[in-house]
């Protein structure tokens, strides 16, 4: 937005301008300092009380730093919330839908880029439509058909397996869009050497776009990461528990031992963090690259 | 637009192009196959089951007995929650739409400024959106607590009452639209994404025109980001109207039915209740619902999208 004025034409104009935007340009700065922190402070002031003793966390005033870094707390918390079985059971979950859902999400949205067939126009507004379409509105009838057509009552199952059908309309269109930006000419000269689509995919497309495939991956991780509804439906014994319906159960059995409910809380917390972290280059890229254009 | 010209483009060599199309199409059908079983039987087909399950009363077991629009009726005139389901959703997803598009507009306008360390603040604001929702419902409870809560000491601080927050039906739905609008940093990566897509170009000719920052903003920005705009919009619509996860985790709808939202009010009939044909009911009204909102915002969208001509960069 600000454009950088050459220094040659240092008239009175300019100058004028660029103090205004230097004025502009430390108010949003101070905006966003303390916006930043606002956002901040409460994933703070959560992990400050996970590390307090009872008396501590009822103080008042309360304090903004714990007197004594209790650690301990986790493992003590950890006695009643098993977090690493809650943790492996999400995974259980989460990777093989993540890895399904991301490749067919890839492949679909190859053809939808690049070849010509006829009814695409129709499929493509079918696939508009479902994007547009609630889980709770689905969720009924699904949850008959896994568990009283197939059979699949408290299973994972019915939480993976819809991953096999393109991850949803959304991450195939955002593999379509980025598919689009890749020059034809490479595919084109694939094809005469007499290469399938197949392997045109595999060989040229899946390279580019990885960007794009992080992102989805992302996307389907932090969509299986929130979910509550669907796992809560599905899951009934204790031992399949995930981090969300384990948290949900801690919360209710605890009420308002605080310290315990804050470090489940930080606990849960944590893998999202160290996943974001690992991707977060590829991902912030990916979605600008992407540009969410239509 | 594009396959009409490409049908035209193929007719003059029909015949050679034919084999080599009729591959091509066979292909894309096999790749589209795990998309058509999506759309088909994890979409479609249960959309219209919910439908006509709506018509019957069906406890779970036994065979469904058809009762006509009577689940309807019930529920617009005897059911105890329908109504206040519907109001606390409405509620809660103005708030929070309003809420987190202004929010997110805000931050995005301020990020694609000059300003120093943008990757960090970009990450900042992004990561309360990579939290386990569950996780940060109960965290904020905490925050919200009556007597020892960080928010009510910031009140206390300010001379002001302590307040229940999330036990206090009337404040319980916009503390929850507060936590969706701090949640919504996905918007803002994606508004950033816009704003930084919006031709230099534009800026300038207004700027020679002497147009100030403020008419820049409203006359060059705001046109060119509707079409993100539009879809920040709809996405919000849909995923806020779907609102389910405090009920679940915190409130349990209560306290009274202040947060009794339209999803948990289906999960509740349908799952803990068994009253499968009822809850159907709920279901397709929601789907109506959204489909009402989802078509005002594309209609309304004729009128204040601006797309650029042709296919764009």
């Amino acid at each position: 937005m600000s454009r950088s004025a050459s220094p040659a034409q240092g008239g009175g104009l300019y100058k004028s301008r660029r103090r205004r935007e230097r004025i502009t340009g430390a108010t949003s700065l101070i905006l966003l300092l303390l916006l930043s922190a606002a956002v901040i402070f409460p994933i703070w002031w959560i992990f400050r009380s996970s590390l307090m003793t009872n008396s501590e966390i009822y103080a008042w005033p309360p304090a903004f730093f714990p007197k004594e870094w209790l650690f301990s707390n986790y493992a003590k918390t950890m006695d009643y919330f098993p977090f690493w079985r809650y943790f492996r059971n999400t995974m259980i979950i989460i990777v093989p839908s993540v890895v399904f859902g991301t490749l067919t999400a890839t492949i679909c949205g190859y053809a939808f880029a690049r070849l010509r067939f006829p009814g695409k126009k129709f499929f493509f507004s079918l696939c508009v439509g479902s994007m547009l379409l609630p889980t709770m509105v689905t969720l009924i009838p699904l949850y008959i058909m896994w568990t009283r057509g197939l059979g699949l009552s408290d299973s994972y199952l019915p939480l993976i397996l819809p991953f096999l059908c393109g991850g949803g309309a959304f991450n195939i269109f955002l593999i379509r869009q980025f598919v689009s930006t890749i020059p034809r000419e490479l595919d084109d000269a694939a094809l005469i050497d007499g290469a399938g689509h197949l392997r045109i995919l595999w060989h040229i497309i899946i390279p580019a776009i990885k960007p794009a495939m992080i992102v989805v991956a992302l996307l389907l991780f932090i969509m299986l990461w929130n979910d509550l509804l669907q796992q809560i439906v599905y899951i009934n014994s204790s031992e399949k528990f995930t981090i969300a319906i384990g948290l949900t159960q801690f919360k209710g059995s605890l009420g308002s031992d605080w310290v315990k409910i804050m470090c489940a809380t930080c606990m849960s917390f944590l893998p999202g963090i160290a996943f974001y972290l690992i991707g977060q280059k590829h991902f912030v890229e990916g979605i600008v690259l992407t540009g969410m254009k239509n | 637009m594009k396959a009409a010209s490409i049908r035209t483009a193929d007719k003059a060599p029909k015949k050679k192009k034919s084999k080599v199309a009729f591959r091509e199409a066979r292909t894309a059908y096999i790749f589209l196959i795990p998309a058509f079983v999506g759309l088909v039987v994890l979409t479609y087909m249960p959309l219209i089951a919910v439908g006509v399950l709506s018509f019957f009363k069906w406890k779970g077991a036994g065979t469904p007995v058809f009762t006509g629009i009577s689940n309807y009726v019930n529920l617009f005139t005897v059911d105890p929650y329908f109504v206040d389901s519907i109001k606390a959703t409405f509620y809660f997803s103005v708030l929070a739409v309003v809420g987190s598009m202004l929010y997110s507009l805000i931050v995005a306008i301020l990020l694609n400024r000059k300003i120093p360390a943008r990757g960090l603040f970009r990450a900042i604001f992004y990561l309360p959106y990579i939290l386990p929702a569950v996780a940060v419902y109960i965290g904020w409870a905490w925050l919200y607590e009556s007597n020892f809560g960080l928010f009510n000491y910031i009140l206390s601080q300010l001379g002001l009452d302590k307040v229940n927050f999330i036990a206090d039906p009337s404040l319980v739905v916009p503390s929850l639209a507060l936590i969706a609008v701090w949640l919504s940093g996905n918007l803002i990566v994606i508004f950033l994404a816009g704003l930084q897509n919006v031709p230099r170009v534009y800026h300038e000719a207004a700027e020679i025109d002497g147009a100030n920052s403020w008419q820049r903003f409203r006359h060059v920005t705001i046109p060119s980001m509707t079409p993100i705009i539009f879809y920040n919009l709809l996405m919000a619509l849909v995923t806020n109207l779907q609102i389910v996860t405090p009920a679940l985790a915190l409130t349990g709808g209560g306290p009274g039915n202040a947060s009794r939202f339209m999803t948990y009010l289906m999960y509740d009939y349908a799952f803990k209740k068994a009253n499968f044909g009822y809850a159907s009911a709920v279901s397709f009204v929601f789907f109506i619902i959204i489909a009402i909102f989802t078509g005002l915002v594309f209609a309304s969208s004729q009128k204040w999208v601006y797309y650029e001509g042709g296919d764009g960069k």
